[in-house]
């Protein structure tokens, strides 16, 4: 298994520097970094609409940023050799399986790009997961085409897994087994995962990093662990949650100022000691509290 | 004992996996429902049963040694050590429950709600548990 730790010898299996990316007049990306080292399990988090989908294709060179820099599995993503390319799978948001096909024609096709392909996996997920062989692709339920979609990114044993909102059309058990899947990924092949969904509990479950994704950039990317031991709301008067950062040697998430000289701040704090925390509400957070305020 | 009757997670709260399977872990050594030698599933097993990254195992696991409670046999396997032959006394065991309690203590402050008041539904909470 690939340790999780950042290292100075380990280049990162994919990093963007200082991206931008513009719609029409509306920012996407603002000068984003962001970086996935091997065999991370990274949940990208992010409100509708937060760019988490255009990232991700930018990211794997499927969307062209207007200024910055992508760098994957070690070349950068405008001249992603053949042979890397084959060592990345994606699990795009909406299908984009030929509806003509059946599952069994989809993956047969799929299979001759690809100098891996693990036929025995395949069928093993086929069956497992109830996806039909012969049925057009076109005739398939959401939950079938979007397992078809994972199996045909799991299929040729990916370096690098991209995964947007994977199963938003399956049910809890068809959820658990696919997290098991990712497990046995991260197992036996120390693949480097991300995976951006909205169902907190998979993600806390798998993704040992989050991502979160605001205003164009990931403000804040760590072991989620970290986050739930380290980090503390506390709201109360401006003056005092202020102090209480200062003299705690916080690291300030997020603060925010509510009416009447009040303001709550997700502080995130190594070494939490004791003082005087008197007219201060300090709340340990869950994920969920984690992303309303930082996502 | 299987143990997917020993551990659990609970996704959702503050307090991170690998802590969760940590008490999981210290309870039912202190319980005496796991004594000395007994063998702890490997990381493996336990991140594919839970679904849960095995990095959150392996931390957990490691806690659990380093603090005494688990130890590596010649392997990976890891078993608990041999201090734990039975169960705590019971008075060591209700000092498990302190965390919990105090922060219950707490939110009965904060909720302004009189200790008669906590103490009954914590006795209902009980004697709910003990149905069948």
């Amino acid at each position: 298994m690939n340790q999780n730790q950042n290292s100075l010898t380990t280049a990162p299996t994919a990093e963007a520097r200082d991206l931008c990316l513009t719609y029409g007049k509306q920012p996407v990306l603002k000068n984003l970094d962001w970086k996935l080292m091997p065999g991370q399990v990274v949940g990208l988090l992010g409100r509708n609409g937060a760019g988490k989908t255009t990232l991700l294709e930018t990211l794997l060179g499927l969307r062209e940023p207007q200024s910055g820099l992508v760098q994957l599995l070690g070349a950068p993503v405008s001249a992603l050799s053949d042979d890397n390319r084959a060592r990345i799978g994606y699990v795009p948001q909406r299908s984009d399986l030929f509806e003509g096909f059946t599952a069994q024609q989809l993956l047969d096709y799929f299979k001759s790009f690809y100098p891996r392909w693990n036929t025995e996996k395949v069928q093993s997920l086929m069956s497992r997961w109830g996806v039909p062989a012969d049925q057009p692709i076109a005739l398939m339920s959401g939950g079938q085409q979007q397992r078809l979609s994972i199996i045909r990114a799991l299929a040729h044993e990916p370096d690098l897994l991209v995964l947007d909102e994977p199963v938003a059309s399956l049910d809890p058990a068809g959820r658990r087994d696919f997290l098991r899947e990712l497990v046995d990924q991260v197992l036996d092949r120390g693949t480097t995962v991300v995976l951006s969904t909205h169902i907190l509990s998979d993600l806390e479950r798998v993704a040992f990093n989050v991502a979160f994704m605001r205003d164009g950039r990931i403000t804040v990317q760590a072991p989620l662990d970290e986050l739930l031991d380290q980090t503390r709301q506390v709201s109360g008067s401006s003056a005092q949650v202020n102090l209480y950062a200062e003299r705690s040697h916080a690291q300030i998430l997020r603060i925010r100022s509510l009416s009447a000289g009040r303001s709550v701040a997700m502080l995130k704090i190594s070494k939490p000691q004791v003082q005087d925390t008197a007219g201060l509400s300090i709340e340990r957070t869950n994920l969920e509290e984690l992303f309303l305020e930082l996502a | 004992m299987p143990f997917e009757s020993i551990f659990s997670i609970n996704t959702g709260s503050t307090e991170p996996i690998y802590r969760q399977l940590i008490e999981q872990v210290r309870r039912r050594i202190a319980s005496g429902q796991l004594s000395a030698g007994q063998e702890i599933p490997s990381v493996r097993e336990l991140a594919q049963a839970l679904a849960v990254h095995p990095m959150t195992v392996s931390k957990a696991f490691g806690l659990l040694e380093a603090e005494g409670l688990l130890e590596r046999r010649r392997g990976l396997s890891m078993v608990v050590a041999a201090q734990h032959t039975r169960a705590k006394s019971s008075a060591s065991r209700v000092e498990l429950l302190r965390p919990t309690l105090e922060k219950a203590a707490a939110e009965v402050q904060q909720l302004e709600l009189s200790k008669a008041q906590a103490i009954q539904l914590f006795q209902t909470i009980l004697n709910e548990g003990e149905k069948p």
